[in-house]
């Protein structure tokens, strides 16, 4: 077989599957999902009317999704505030310490257990009768900061994105410390010899060698942040009543629970929506300051 | 000051200078606290895990248990389902990871190594798969697996798995540029075919590349929960997590069985953390700093 039409093989043979499955389980279903969010089907019965836009105006007025977006907000704010610390233990594991090594590996150890087994340790450390967290501000006196950790609408939201800062915070800090390693060394020995500071080094060597990674860990804490579930569904599962609910619990309810794939749908439609608008935006703020 | 290069995954000592004692006892301080953060949740669980019940409701949660019993350990992975979850993740991560590294080269091997007309389309068609939100898509996705009678079969979470994403493609480019194509050249003077090129050349020489890679992706597969929640409810096909869910959802008041199920879900991932993290560490190097 000559070259060129084994090329036509090759090509074809190489990208179907994996163009295959992207399709079918990828795009489709978002395309699925944009027919679907201008019905009012319920998932089960074989016929289904169109209603226009009714289903992204019912989203838009519905009070229970603006709630959960604002408990989104909540942990993209926190993750948002924590990064100024995550990139500072990077660089202290970077450089000046003995026994990196075995800190990184605690730093990243909640990243890589078991989402569910991590969701339900938590359930239990926030126990209300004889919990271990209740326990522990007992013991260090602050019996005074005991609280019903979960089922105090005021606090859960709080206790659940202590969770997810517990789980993500570390991977945050092993991305960023993979970023200054690619920092090259000598920049820093030249810095020291023009006379330059620690500070003025931090400013002007480590910021913008690691501006590529900030701004994967923007692009993943706002994806991550919309797109919270699996923490709030398996500990309180929204509760108590609608306290913990986000965005993506509110959806998926709506759908496997209530059986209004319409509203579901327009929502699902609306996050992607979102998730484009946020991360141009983000890459907006960005890019203007250094555009190579 | 003179020293080797540094791979990107090891950091060596260099002390700064003039770095006071009151600076390092801070910085020690501060792991320390990391660290007990880190395993406070974890011990508290193992030690959960070993209390029988009268024990757990006279002590303090936070004492060590007065003798190690295995008693909850035996009750959950007998009644836990726990040996069907680890078959099933196991053939879950094993296939779907030979799967994604086999489709997710070949993908990358084509769009390096050929120009063609729907190139820049297949691209494209990846980057929109970037901002598809997942959990959400769910929804509709749901539909589809259904109507191709995939529900309910473990070829729903092995196909979802399989396929290739944008930045393992990206991965995989950058090892494949640094593929000379001279070697390309040379065995298509001895004749070899297209497929044999990838085979024998480039297939190989990309492993280094895909190991960090896959054992990434298995431990997301293994850490999953939704997508065997939603596509395989029978209990022959629970994973470790849909197991662990099930097992909750069954018990919620006895916590020593409880934490004693976590600590088994969360052995397999502990172990081959400590034993492949030197791995792990360059592939979110790779992904992070190249990717």
């Amino acid at each position: 077989m000559n070259y060129n039409l084994q090329k036509k093989f090759v090509i074809f043979g190489f990208l179907a599957i994996p163009v295959g499955l992207l399709m079918l389980f990828l795009l489709y279903p978002t395309v699925k999902l944009f027919q679907f969010s201008l019905t009012d089907w319920n998932g089960i019965s074989k016929t289904f009317n169109y209603v226009g836009f009714k289903n992204y105006i019912a989203a838009f007025q519905t009070d229970g999704v603006w709630d959960a977006l604002r408990n989104n907000l909540l942990y993209f704010i926190m993750h948002l505030v924590f990064i100024p610390l995550e990139i500072s233990i990077a660089v202290l594991l970077n450089n000046k310490i003995r026994a990196s090594r075995f800190f990184r590996s605690m730093v990243f150890m909640p990243y890589i257990l078991n989402g569910v087994a991590v969701a339900y340790i938590f359930s239990y450390l926030y126990n209300p009768i004889n919990g271990p967290f209740n326990a522990l501000l007992d013991l260090i006196g602050l019996e005074g900061l005991i609280q019903n950790w979960l089922s105090d609408p005021g606090v859960v939201n709080y206790s659940l994105v202590a969770v997810s800062l517990w789980r993500f915070s570390g991977f945050h800090v092993i991305l960023f410390l993979a970023g200054l390693q690619s920092v090259p060394q000598d920049l820093y020995e030249a810095a020291t010899i023009d006379g330059a500071g620690a500070f003025q080094k931090f400013r002007f060597i480590t910021v913008p060698g690691i501006s590529r990674v900030i701004e994967i860990v923007l692009f993943l804490n706002v994806r991550g942040a919309l797109q919270v579930f699996d923490i709030p569904f398996l500990m309180t599962q929204g509760g108590p009543g609608t306290a913990s609910t986000t965005f993506t619990v509110y959806t998926i309810q709506s759908a496997f629970k209530y059986n209004n794939y319409g509203l579901a749908s327009s929502l699902a439609v609306i996050l992607m929506l979102m998730i484009i608008v946020f991360t141009q935006l983000q890459g907006k703020l960005f890019g203007g300051k250094e555009d190579n | 000051m003179k020293t080797a290069p540094s791979t990107p995954v090891t950091t060596g000592y260099r002390p700064a200078v003039g770095q006071k004692w009151w600076t390092s006892l801070g910085i020690y301080g501060l792991f320390g606290l990391i660290s007990v953060i880190v395993l406070f949740p974890i011990l508290i669980n193992v030690f959960t895990a070993f209390k029988t019940g009268p024990e757990l409701m006279k002590t303090s949660p936070l004492s060590l248990p007065e003798s190690w019993q295995f008693g909850n350990l035996k009750t959950a992975f007998e009644t836990g389902n726990m040996l069907v979850g680890f078959r099933n993740t196991a053939v879950l991560v094993v296939v779907s990871v030979i799967l994604n590294t086999v489709l997710g080269s070949m993908t990358a091997y084509i769009l390096n190594r050929f120009n063609f007309k729907l190139k820049k389309a297949i691209m494209a068609m990846f980057m929109i798969a970037m901002v598809i939100p997942f959990y959400t898509t769910e929804v509709s996705r749901f539909q589809i697996i259904k109507s191709i009678g995939l529900y309910d079969t473990i070829f729903a979470p092995l196909l979802i798995y399989a396929g290739t994403d944008l930045l393992q493609i990206f991965i995989f480019l950058q090892f494949i540029e640094k593929i000379s194509s001279q070697l390309d050249e040379s065995a298509m003077i001895d004749g070899a075919s297209y497929t044999t090129i990838f085979r024998k050349i480039i297939f190989p020489l990309l492993l280094p590349a895909s190991a960090t890679l896959a054992i990434i992706k298995a431990v997301d597969i293994m850490n999953d929960m939704y997508i065997p929640y939603l596509y395989m409810p029978s209990k022959e096909l629970h994973t470790l997590s849909t197991a662990l869910m099930t097992f909750v959802g069954q018990r919620s008041s006895d916590f020593g069985q409880l934490s004693a199920a976590i600590l088994i879900v969360l052995l397999p991932t502990i172990l081959i953390y400590l034993l492949l993290q030197k791995y792990i560490f360059a592939g979110i190097a790779e992904g992070a700093v190249k990717g």
